[in-house]
């Protein structure tokens, strides 16, 4: 399970931004090409961000790449350019239709194999940000085996739902619901929008406990100093590590014995306990993370 | 005379500036910043490097550098020329 509990915006027409972003460590980076450059500057961010994905450093960070939405000119430019620098995955704004992203996966396959990366290695995060993508979640989310990730949108929603930003954020409890149950159902991470406030780091703390508890895996991040909040959020209670220790290590002592089953404290565990046991350790820093 | 500009001039980018020059006259490039002084041989090397992969034969470039970077600067002219002849040469 990869860890995606922050991942930072990087806009794509700032160099300081994309060569420093992962210094900050977030689980992933996002170069934007969409809401951050202005439409005079696509050309320009779109060839910088190039530059930066072939000779750049990201550490361990996933990286992904934010491209114009597809009802735009510039997306499969953006593709073309990006995809053969081996990205992690793409990022896709105000996505409505499960077709649009059958379309992109097969545009995706074909760079991927002009470009001599595996195809359908490149994954796929889409943004829901009308309530036409929010009601269509699942069959969005389950349109192509590349979606990874879905996560509901913030001010664009708004603005569709005809509301505007509150305090509580009332006005996003029902999306940000259907989103999640949507995600789990079609087995894909249910990945929050940002916290707009930058300076109100208790409010983004209590934000990220709510969406947490929701089931989310990890919000996106719009400011470096927001990574911290939302990791100590994430970080699993001292009981829960050890917890997780002894069924992680009970399920290595099985696999090594050539047992199928796995007993802690005298009671079996099943694969998905494990599975969870070892994502705990991931956020805890204890075990490297992987897909 | 038509020119074109990529990049600005914050932390770590350049500005460059792209105008035509006449068929037959090469490259010109003038350098400007605190780094030209250092870096102004690799910063010369870079920009002609990128000019020749984008097939780019005359042409004449002012760069004003605030601390790019070699990737900054290639990403930068590319564009800057790009714009002065549009369309994509890679």
């Amino acid at each position: 399970m990869r860890l995606r509990r922050t991942k930072l915006y990087l806009p794509g027409n700032n160099p300081n931004m994309l060569l420093r972003g992962y210094l900050f460590k977030p689980d992933g980076v996002i170069l934007d090409l969409e809401d951050a450059v202005s439409m005079s500057e696509k050309d320009a961010a779109r060839i910088l961000v190039r530059e930066v994905l072939k000779q750049g450093e990201f550490g361990e960070c996933e990286v992904t790449v934010r491209i114009n939405g597809m009802d735009t000119a510039f997306w499969r430019k953006d593709i073309e350019t990006v995809v053969p620098c081996g990205i992690d995955g793409i990022r896709v704004p105000k996505v409505e239709s499960p077709k649009d992203m059958q379309i992109l996966d097969e545009a995706l396959s074909e760079i991927e194999e002009k470009a001599g990366i595996p195809v359908g290695k490149t994954l796929i995060f889409c943004l829901l940000e009308t309530a036409l993508g929010i009601w269509r979640a699942y069959d969005i989310a389950t349109s192509s085996p590349r979606i990874a990730g879905i996560c509901p949108g913030g001010e664009d929603l708004r603005a569709d739902l005809k509301t505007d930003r509150s305090e509580t954020g009332e006005e996003l409890v029902g999306p940000r619901r259907i989103v999640v149950l949507a995600a789990h159902a079609a087995k894909v991470d249910a990945l929050d929008t940002v916290y707009a406030d930058v300076t109100d780091d208790e409010g983004l703390k209590r934000e990220t406990q709510w969406i947490k508890q929701l089931g989310y895996q990890g919000k996106s991040v719009i400011h470096p100093n927001q990574i911290p909040i939302i990791h100590a959020v994430f970080a699993p209670t001292q009981k829960e590590i050890e917890q997780a220790k002894k069924i992680v290590a009970a399920a290595r002592e099985a696999a090594k014995k050539g047992l199928g089953a796995v007993s802690v404290d005298g009671r079996m565990v099943d694969k998905p306990v494990v599975k969870r046991a070892e994502y705990t350790l991931q956020r805890a820093g204890l075990l490297e993370g992987g897909e | 005379m038509k020119t074109a500009q990529a990049g600005t001039l914050e932390s770590m980018d350049c500005l460059v500036t792209a105008s035509e020059a006449e068929k037959g006259r090469g490259i010109s490039i003038t350098m400007e910043g605190a780094s030209v002084a250092r870096f102004g041989e690799a910063i010369l090397k870079t920009a002609k490097e990128t000019l020749r992969e984008i097939g780019v034969k005359d042409i004449k470039l002012s760069i004003q550098d605030n601390g790019a970077t070699d990737l900054v600067l290639r990403a930068r002219v590319e564009a800057a020329a790009l714009r002065l002849f549009g369309g994509d040469r890679r």
